[in-house]
């Protein structure tokens, strides 16, 4: 033992927990402090000697926090002799290094103006972890006396005491700043947050809580828990209930709480989640499988119905004799329902293409939309429908950005519906204007009818996959024409309207804007 | 005695379809809606009704038959509900308003036909 306490590469026992200390403390490299650098001043006029640190000795290197009388920041640690001080519970004296064999060969020893006389004491701190030495330096050998050792003690003492201040200020910025953040996170933590007193009441809350109930936490601190989250608090996760707010209202919320030991109490603390808009997003997705479902059973509905003729017609000619008027009826029946039939799918193809395809199915064009009406008149104005459709004039209209093909099926459409909705020889009536509509500049085509107008109900189930006006029995369709219009324009970020009145005619209005579908209308999945 | 059918559709050829297949088993009469049906049933009550479920305006055919099963004057009368809805639950609900068949579009005119004699018969 005595043979490697002479060693200089001895360690102290502990070293890797007093190297650990010594990081910990943050004062390596770290700039250089008036707290240390009066005493180190002082230690040079009291013992009147040149040199004087205060030494920290690290796992390689003795770094100097503060030095009088000394240029290097750091020397090595082989040659450091606070590296043997701090081995030693008192302060060491090397009264001539040159006598003493630790040191003679030491390269801050040797020649003119090395080291001749040591006297280091430990800086200890915390659990008595030794840093380093208070120490002080001389080019020639001296005495150090009893007195001296004691003033040497304590000044390093004093040392100590300033690096334990300046770990309590440290401690005191860590939990000062650890405290702002779990205050910042409660702040900002968009779930609300309750405190549960032993007595089932709200202790405290967070300002997310706060704005949830609808009521400062002066407010709610106080009252029963029970009344607020409908059960007596208890260990609970993810439990969806309504919650209610002191001023009567309520919103779906889910609700977990988990206990809490603090300052060797036991509490309950508890989030309480806005789970309204997960609801709301079930309803829709419930809504919209409502509406798929209903889609095809009427879809269903509406294509076993012609097949019914079909076949029955057929089967009745096959096993049935008829004469050849009859037979040909029959024939002319079964081409028609077929004939309905093609054409009911089609458009529930054409349907399902516009409403899975959006945006993305689109050819934009710069569309002159007194044009495609021209086209739509000429395509629908046959024999029987001669001069019913009338183009009111109109200067000429900016051009708006839509597929061409989908626009005048969507005007087509329409008018087919004016047509057919209305008496045999009355017109309808088309007109076109510029029209600025949610601060976008557009055109407006307008088409109205005479005819026999629709109910308010009627007017609400108009867009409906397959609903059609019953009031008149022989008009032809299969209720898909203004569904498909609906959506056609919805892909193009257009509007609309639809006037209507029993017995008064119909007035439908489709707008389309002259910079095409809006960016989130063009991202329609 | 003739036996009285009527039968009760929207669409016009299926109303002729029904009338050319039960045209042997009596005198088949017609309407397009149940407003008409009950003006029809106001003035003669038939053997057999043939009825179409989704009939356009007004009640439906499971409203109608509902109504005429609980009313004693129309009771008696046999009911045939004939859809193209042809799920399980249109099946049961067609039994539960108190038909006494229920038939699915498209059918096989001879399979409404002996369906019907059945009806008549039974």
């Amino acid at each position: 033992m005595n043979e490697t306490l002479h060693t200089a590469t001895a360690l102290p026992a502990d070293e890797a927990r007093r190297l650990q200390v010594l990081i910990d403390l943050d004062l390596l490299d770290s700039a250089p402090d008036e707290r240390f650098d009066r005493i180190t001043r002082l230690a040079a006029r009291l013992f009147d000697v040149p040199t004087a640190l205060v030494s920290l000795v690290d796992a390689e290197r003795q770094w100097f926090k503060s030095r009088v009388g000394m240029a290097l920041e750091e020397t090595p640690r082989s040659s450091s002799f606070c590296a043997h001080a701090i081995r030693q519970d008192d302060v060491m004296v090397v009264r001539d290094a040159c006598q003493d064999e630790r040191f003679a060969h030491n390269p801050l020893v040797r020649g003119d103006g090395g080291i001749r006389f040591y006297a280091g004491s430990p800086i200890e701190v915390g659990d008595g972890m030794r840093i380093g030495t208070l120490c002080i330096i001389d080019t020639v050998p001296r005495e150090f006396g009893p007195e001296q050792r004691t003033l040497l003690r304590d000044l390093a003492g004093i040392v100590a005491n300033e690096v334990a201040a300046l770990e309590l200020k440290a401690a005191a910025e860590r939990d000062r700043r650890s405290a702002h953040l779990v205050h910042a996170l409660l702040e900002h933590l968009p779930d609300g947050v309750l405190l549960f007193d032993q007595d089932g009441g709200i202790a405290s809350c967070n300002p997310a809580a706060e704005r949830m109930f609808g009521a400062p936490c002066r407010v709610l601190a106080g009252l029963p828990a029970l009344a607020l989250i409908g059960i007596q608090p208890k260990v609970v996760a993810r439990l969806e209930t309504d919650v209610r707010r002191p001023d009567g209202g309520s919103f779906a919320a889910e609700l977990s709480i988990a206990e809490m030991t603090l300052d060797g109490r036991a509490y309950l603390v508890g989030t309480v989640r806005d789970v309204a808009w997960h609801r709301a997003e079930q309803e829709r997705v419930r809504a919209a499988n409502q509406r798929r479902h209903d889609y095809f059973r009427t879809a269903s509905h509406e294509l076993r119905t012609p097949m019914a003729s079909i076949l029955g017609f057929s089967e009745l000619l096959l096993k049935r004799e008829f004469d050849a008027a009859t037979g040909r009826e029959l024939i002319d029946i079964i081409h028609r329902q077929a004939t309905r039939m093609i054409g009911l799918v089609n458009q529930m193809l054409d349907l399902a293409r516009i409403d899975s395809g959006g945006s993305a199915q689109m050819r934009p064009a710069p569309l002159d939309l007194a044009q495609v009406l021209d086209q739509v008149k000429a395509g629908l104005e046959d024999a029987a429908q001669a001069g019913r459709i009338v183009l009111q004039p109109a200067p000429a209209m900016p051009s708006v950005l839509a597929d061409p093909l989908r626009v005048q099926q969507a005007l087509a459409n329409i008018v087919a519906n004016a047509l057919a909705y209305s008496a045999p020889g009355s017109q309808v009536g088309i007109g076109i204007a510029r029209a600025v509509r949610d601060g976008r500049s557009g055109v407006a085509v307008s088409i109205a009818d005479r005819g026999v107008g629709m109910t308010a109900e009627q007017q609400r189930q108009l867009f409906d996959a397959f609903w059609r006006a019953g009031a008149l029995p022989d008009v032809p369709g299969n209720g898909l024409g203004m569904t498909i219009v609906r959506e056609i324009v919805a892909v193009h970020g257009g509007q609309l309207e639809v006037e209507s009145a029993p017995g008064d005619g119909t007035r439908v209005t489709l707008w389309l804007a002259c910079d095409g579908a809006p960016a989130e209308a063009g991202s329609r999945p | 005695m003739t036996r009285q059918i009527l039968v009760v559709d929207d669409q016009p050829d299926l109303r002729l379809l029904i009338r050319m297949t039960l045209r042997a088993l009596g005198e088949v009469g017609q309407a397009a809606s149940a407003d008409a049906a009950l003006a029809r049933l106001a003035e003669s009550v038939p053997d057999l009704l043939i009825l179409d479920v989704w009939l356009g305006e007004g009640i439906s055919g499971l409203e109608l038959c509902r109504q005429l099963k609980d009313a004693p004057a129309t009771a008696g009368i046999k009911i045939m509900l004939l859809s193209a809805c042809g799920q399980q639950s249109d099946v049961a609900a067609g039994m539960a308003a108190g038909a006494d068949h229920y038939m699915v579009k498209p059918f096989s005119p001879e399979a409404l036909m002996r369906a019907a004699a059945g009806l008549l018969d039974g």
